[in-house]
């Protein structure tokens, strides 16, 4: 304890560019949380409509998709990605991605990290959605269908918008996940905060003073918990408005529903 | 075809071997989660109000932080500050503190989802706090934890795979087809073959666990 604690330990932290450079690294991991984010969630909206499909081989086929890249390591899907994809996807991702994109992200290594992270997480999500499409009652969408709703008129008015709500703090609690996991990038060598982290304890990087490595991924580590923290206060603060708004009755238990995002 | 059958024949032993360290480090890891989720969640359900948040704390800390940044701090940070710490042990470690603060969730909402009128009717029944805990509310809890808990095992076994690769010392399943790759450059077979070993886990326990969950079945 005297250790961790110990002011000299510590003055990395106050010296040179330690601190702005372990931000800058963790600007980055938020940056591919972001976009991984959005592109996890079209998505995982896409594959669980297709899971739900009437058409048999499709739904068949989506549930075979999703059930392989979930039950994959995400670790295992971004290094085989790194060492698979072609070098001419690389070249293709760095001449399309707009200028105005952080500089991190400009680096063709990080395709197969973001490809990774949605083809990970989509499928979870898909698995969530799902979830809470099926646990509601079959009566919501019999109703509208005997409203003379088409399909997809029912789907989209009245059984996505009641279904996706209450996937929402299972949502979350996995985009916290997908957060955390963009620390797995540093494997193939993208310049995020593990990686800055590395560089700041590796030799007297700025300042002249040698960073303790237990002190730096503390810090690293409670970036990340003020960061989750924040989102998973804002989800509960969205769900007792929404709960405020439309009274929500029990939800049928279906498997996924329960399903834990680690 | 021939190419992926023999990257496996050839290089069996070391796959094999790689397939059991992942095992190992998943069944360890398992037991320091169970052990300390378990007192997490203990402390999270006493009347004690201090108690009740030393208990959040810890499991909104392990939750919100990546598992990498404890293997870091565990292993490379325990090391420099001068503990000698081997990588089984910062391995197993950080995977089981993690995974620790997800069980304690698990089991309490596990409690919290017995009706309240069971403890109070054990209560005035004359058992002990403690009496009425372990007699009635754990064996109606744990029918409900059993989903949860599995897909915790689930999710263990996938982040087990981050040991290997990020503490260089231990060769798990995908450490192990890293070192085959880089030898054979056979990047599609050798990749391939280690996520039939992680499908092989994942999905053996999937099952597991739903038949489990089957003959545990609350019929009401």
């Amino acid at each position: 304890m005297n250790y961790v604690f110990n002011p000299d330990n510590w003055e990395w932290l106050v010296t040179g560019n330690n601190a702005r450079f372990i931000f800058e690294g963790f600007l980055v991991n938020l940056e591919i949380a972001v976009i991984a984010m959005v592109l996890s969630l079209i998505a995982g909206l896409a594959l669980a409509l297709a899971r739900l499909s009437l058409w048999k081989p499709l739904s068949v086929a989506a549930g075979t998709w999703v059930d392989v890249w979930r039950n994959l390591p995400l670790i295992f899907i971004i290094l085989y990605l790194a060492l698979s994809v072609p070098g001419s996807w690389r070249n293709a991702y760095e001449d399309t991605i707009p200028s105005w994109f952080p500089e991190g992200l400009q680096s063709g290594r990080v395709l197969a990290a973001i490809l990774g992270l949605v083809l990970y997480n989509s499928a979870v999500l898909a698995e969530i959605m799902r979830a809470g499409i099926q646990s509601l009652d079959r009566g919501q969408n019999e109703a509208a269908r005997a409203l003379g709703m088409s399909y997809r008129q029912s789907m989209r008015m009245v059984v996505l918008p009641q279904g996706l709500r209450r996937m929402v703090p299972a949502t979350v609690s996995q985009l916290i996940t997908l957060n955390k996991d963009t620390t797995l990038v540093s494997i193939v060598a993208i310049q995020e905060v593990m990686r800055h982290g590395r560089i700041v304890t590796g030799a007297n990087f700025f300042g002249g003073v040698q960073a303790p490595v237990l002190q730096v991924f503390l810090f690293v580590g409670l970036l990340f918990v003020l960061v989750n923290l924040a989102l998973s206060r804002l989800s509960r603060r969205l769900e007792v408005r929404e709960r405020k708004r439309t009274a929500v009755g029990t939800v049928k238990r279906v498997r996924g529903l329960e399903e834990q995002a680690v | 075809m021939g190419d992926v059958i023999s990257v496996l024949t050839d290089n069996f032993d070391e796959f094999l071997a790689g397939f059991w360290v992942t095992v190992r480090l998943v069944v360890f890891a398992f037991a320091i989660a169970m052990v300390v989720g378990t007192l997490v969640a203990a402390l999270r359900i006493t009347p004690n109000k201090w108690l009740q948040r030393l208990g959040g704390v810890y499991v909104e800390t392990f939750r919100n932080v990546p598992l990498l940044v404890l293997l870091f701090i565990s292993f490379a940070g325990l090391r420099r500050a001068g503990v000698d710490i081997g990588p089984w042990t910062a391995g197993i470690a950080s995977l089981g503190l993690y995974t620790a603060a997800y069980v304690a969730e698990a089991l309490r909402s596990g409690v919290f989802s017995v009706s309240k009128g069971q403890i109070e009717a054990a209560l005035s029944l004359g058992y002990t706090y403690g009496q009425a805990l372990r007699r009635v509310v754990f064996p109606q809890a744990f029918r409900t934890v059993i989903s949860p808990l599995g897909s915790l095992i689930i999710a263990m076994i996938k982040n087990s795979a981050i040991i290997g690769v990020s503490l260089l010392a231990l060769d798990d399943l995908l450490k192990t087809a890293r070192v085959v790759q880089s030898r054979t450059f056979e990047t599609n077979e050798t990749f391939f073959w280690a996520a039939a070993g992680y499908l092989l886990l994942t999905v053996s326990a999937t099952f597991a666990i739903r038949s489990l969950e089957k003959r545990y079945a609350i019929h009401r």
